[in-house]
């Protein structure tokens, strides 16, 4: 009939555009009256999702929240190791030699000398072990000291120290020594005891030399193990796969679950508080759309008399809703992001640095945005309907 | 006195309408391009009605015959959604309305309500013909204010010139001066006439105003009040 398929749909919109901005005064109050509503949403989803992000990386970001603690000593063979680094939940698993005999006396060149520091296996991966060292095997008479350790004794990396166990055979005290070199340093906040990180071999040595085998055993049995699980979420399933083998383990679940627990119920706060915005944003909306066209219905039939078809006009209230959502959103997304910035600078201190308090995922921007588009052809559905029914006679009468 | 070659623009025959109890009947019309008629009748008698239905928004009771440039009316109303559409778009190509009042939208400039529709129809405006149309109608200085700023008889005049503006074969004016004094409204009546022939365009003409229509020398259909139960009858008028 016309030029572009059926008629008069693109004029429709232009002319609801034109519209829209000619009544600019009612439609900068619907676009307030949006962002009115979505600018608290907004920080508040920020909010919950910057605080929850953070707890989740700090929770991440130190390993020991993955260690399950093993308490006692048990008596524990190649083959239980060997299907328990087959678990995928496993991410990391070094056996333990009994832990009496796992202490080591250390020497400083400067004289320096502490008497029984805990001996603790490592082995490449540890997560307790520095970034740059982790992947690497330890060298041949190379250990890691514990923050604590290396302070008492006056070493750095890179130092060398003497190590030394003794055992008495026949009321007699026999020593032995072996040169050492300190390979990094493990942080305070990951270990804070004294300690030797050493190869499970050093220990197995230092263990046999002290009950008096000269020659190790071909079946070995270790007391104890040191487990970090892979993940957060395998830390619980993984640490009850081992009380079902008879282990009493510690974790730090709770703190894992309480995060967990903070994330679930503020999404659901936040889902109610949603849900009434959603539900007020169409009502108002959807009302302010109708009286709009119960305000314009001679302007509205002129257009039907004039050849318009009557789908093509129900697109004026339709292009008029998401004009309201596209100002909508652009308003608040102006009021957000200084909000949140002001959020994050003035909490600034209680974050590390890549830390957020108030953060939008950009997905989930997007699907807000979306959302919102949405809901605004939803809401134009009934003056829509009511457009698409006006009587082109309407125009010729006087009102 | 036009060529009987001319284009037949609409054509009647035994038209019925009705709205609510109100009942009017047309025995027959016929109207060329370039004819003018004028439609008149004492108040109620029902010009409106008729106006609607030459005007394609109001359903014929019954018709013998009632053709717009050749196209059945009639079938069209009977043709559910797809006749809606058509009827649409026949009174978009077809006809041009000039109403008692207003018939601009608020929100677009003259010229842009002179342009609706051309614009509607996916055509460009024909430059001479909106410069003759803006011209004869001394619209010149006003193309480009809102219609708000503009006096009455200045709105009448853009009026006319958006309905003139596609130059459809039937152009509908319903009482087009009535809110103008009486030497403005004679001057628009005279530019109506004058542009509806240059337009090429058929114009039918709705005035309770008998005076000034006799006045125009142009044919009349008067509508004449029957006794009680029987439909408005709208026949020739024998010209003055």
């Amino acid at each position: 009939m016309t030029a572009g398929g059926r008629p008069g749909f693109l004029q429709a919109v232009r002319l609801a555009g034109r519209d829209f901005r000619h009544d600019w005064k009612v439609s900068l109050c619907l676009c307030v009256a949006l962002a009115a509503v979505m600018t608290p949403l907004m920080v508040l989803f920020g909010l919950k999702s910057g605080i929850v992000t953070t707890l989740q990386t700090r929770l991440l970001s130190d390993p020991r929240n993955r260690e399950v603690v093993v308490v006692g000593s048990y008596s524990l063979d190649a083959a239980w190791f060997a299907a328990l680094t087959a678990d995928p939940r496993t991410g990391f698993a070094v056996p333990r030699t009994r832990s009496l005999a796992a202490t080591l006396d250390v020497r400083a060149p400067s004289g320096k000398a502490e008497p029984g520091l805990e001996l603790v296996p490592t082995a490449p991966g540890d997560p307790l072990v520095p970034e740059g060292l982790r992947r690497q095997p330890l060298a041949e008479g190379a250990v890691y000291l514990s923050q604590s350790a290396a302070t008492t004794l006056g070493v750095v990396a890179g130092d060398s120290v003497v190590g030394q166990i003794s055992r008495t055979v026949s009321n007699r005290t026999e020593v032995r020594r072996w040169p050492l070199t300190v390979a990094g340093i493990v942080p305070d906040s990951l270990f804070s005891r004294p300690a030797v990180f050493a190869p499970l071999a050093f220990l197995v040595a230092a263990e046999d030399w002290r009950d008096g085998r000269d020659a190790p055993s071909a079946n070995r049995l270790f007391a104890s193990l040191r487990l970090f699980a892979a993940d957060l979420d395998a830390v619980a399933p993984l640490a009850e796969t081992l009380r079902q083998k008879g282990l009493e383990v510690r974790t730090r679940a709770a703190e894992i679950e309480s995060v967990q627990l903070l994330d679930r119920s503020l999404t659901r706060v936040l889902s109610l508080l949603l849900g009434l915005a959603v539900l007020g944003f169409l009502l108002s909306l959807g009302a302010s759309l109708w009286a709009a066209v119960e305000r314009k219905r001679r302007d509205l039939a002129l257009l039907r008399l004039l050849g318009f078809d009557g789908l093509a006009l129900a697109l004026v209230p339709v292009t008029q809703g998401v004009l309201v959502a596209v100002g909508g959103v652009v308003l608040s997304s102006l009021l957000y992001w200084p909000s949140a910035a002001f959020f994050n600078a003035t909490l600034a201190g209680t974050l590390a640095r890549e830390e957020f308090v108030c953060r939008l995922d950009p997905l989930h921007y997007g699907l807000g945005v979306l959302l919102t588009l949405l809901l605004a052809v939803l809401a134009a559905a009934g003056a829509a309907r009511k457009v698409a029914r006006i009587d082109p006679a309407e125009s010729l009468r006087e009102i | 006195m036009e060529p009987a070659d001319r284009t037949i623009v609409l054509e009647l025959r035994d038209l019925h309408g009705q709205r609510g109890d109100f009942r009017l009947t047309v025995p027959g019309l016929r109207l060329r391009a370039g004819q003018a008629l004028a439609v008149t009748g004492p108040s109620g008698c029902g010009k409106s009605t008729l106006l609607d239905l030459l005007g394609l928004v109001l359903r014929p009771a019954a018709a013998g015959a009632f053709r717009v440039m050749g196209q059945d009316v009639s079938a069209l109303w009977a043709g559910g959604a797809g006749g809606q559409s058509a009827l649409a778009g026949l009174r978009a190509g077809a006809v041009g309305y000039i109403l008692q009042t207003g018939g601009l939208l608020p929100y677009l400039s003259v010229a842009e309500n002179i342009g609706l529709s051309p614009r509607l129809l996916g055509q460009t405006m024909d430059r001479g013909w909106f410069d003759h149309l803006v011209t004869q109608l001394g619209l010149q200085d006003h193309l480009k204010k809102a219609p708000r700023l503009l006096s009455i008889g200045q709105r009448q005049r853009v009026a006319m010139a958006r309905a003139l503006a596609h130059r459809p074969p039937l152009v509908l004016a319903d009482e087009p001066t009535a809110a103008l004094d009486p030497a403005t409204a004679d001057r628009a009546l005279a530019l109506l006439l004058g542009l509806s022939v240059d337009s090429g365009s058929a114009l039918v003409l709705v005035s309770h105003d008998q005076g000034r229509i006799a006045g125009l020398g142009i044919p009349v259909l008067s509508g004449v009040i029957g006794t009680a139960g029987e439909p408005v009858r709208f026949g020739p008028e024998a010209q003055a």
